[in-house]
């Protein structure tokens, strides 16, 4: 079950798991982007970190003050993805203050169809969408989380960017893990982790 | 801009809160809400583009705000010319495509 208490925990460690890799987030986004993905995921988490001292009556209404917040102070168009992510979830999750496996699944579901709808991005593009959608795709609840997220992480190695900054790299963006990807793996993972 | 179209408005609603580089979607809100009655926006690359689309989306007043996803410096000097000629938003909407 995923509680507002284990929302609000799964949000602070995906703060800090972002901080922990802020460097490694910059440097892939430097080699196939602009540099910038590792400060603005750590600015953008900060300010949700900020946010979790108030009160929430649901899951929905943390899920929808979580995406304002990531969309107004990230900066990147990470803001815009991660930021409608968590505001398109949040009817999903409504009144609730506890979700089992199928909600947050759902949830989850909404928040990758809101990714796509946001970048104009489909799978395969080699970018966040490589790691949300195909996650979700038959995920059950007896699945090993992290190693499904840490597969398609690599997986987006191989790909070739076709969607976003690294799209200007075109086949030289081959041969990096996509920034995005990691990043999602990483708040993917810390909100996984709750639901159990 | 200013010196063909000097009575033209043009707000500025790029950069972060804390003056670094990126865009933040509640300053194109901001913006919005000082305008009269119809905007055009205008993004460089990335992120500003999908903000401006995002906080059209947002935007829940009457006002014909309008984005427009083309090279910005070009796109800018038509609309604001356009615009001191007299036409409204959906005529340059109707001209940018044209160029």
């Amino acid at each position: 079950m995923l509680t507002i208490e284990g929302f609000k925990q799964a949000l602070r460690h995906a703060q800090s798991e972002i901080e922990a890799n802020k460097d490694t987030l910059t440097d892939l986004d430097r080699a196939i982007g602009d540099g910038d993905h590792g400060i603005n995921m750590s600015r953008g988490f900060d300010a949700v970190v900020a946010i979790l001292d108030d009160e929430y009556a649901s899951l929905g209404e943390l899920s929808k003050t979580v995406g304002m917040t990531l969309m107004s102070k990230v900066g990147g168009a990470a803001g815009p993805l991660y930021g409608s992510a968590f505001v398109k979830a949040a009817p999903k999750f409504g009144d609730a203050t506890e979700a089992d496996f199928a909600l947050v699944k759902e949830a989850l579901e909404e928040g990758t169809a809101a990714i796509k709808a946001r970048g104009k991005s489909t799978a395969g593009q080699k970018t966040m969408v490589d790691v949300w959608e195909p996650f979700l795709d038959g995920l059950s609840e007896s699945d090993d989380f992290t190693s499904k997220l840490d597969h398609l992480v690599n997986e987006t190695e191989g790909m070739v960017a076709t969607k976003g900054r690294a799209s200007y790299f075109g086949e030289n963006s081959r041969g990096t893990i996509d920034p995005g990807a990691l990043s999602s793996s990483i708040v993917l993972k810390a909100i996984m982790k709750e639901v159990d | 801009m200013k010196e063909m179209a000097p009575a033209v408005p043009i707000h500025l609603a790029s950069g972060l809160e804390d003056g670094s580089i990126g865009t933040d979607v509640t300053r194109i809100l901001e913006a919005i809400e000082t305008v009269d009655k119809e905007a055009l926006i205008l993004s460089d690359i990335g992120s500003a583009t999908m903000n401006a689309e995002l906080a059209i989306d947002m935007y829940e007043g009457d006002k014909n705000i309008k984005f427009y996803d083309g090279p910005i410096v070009e796109s800018a000097f038509v609309a604001a010319v356009s615009s001191g000629n007299g036409m409204g938003l959906d005529q340059i909407m109707e001209q940018l495509k044209m160029t």
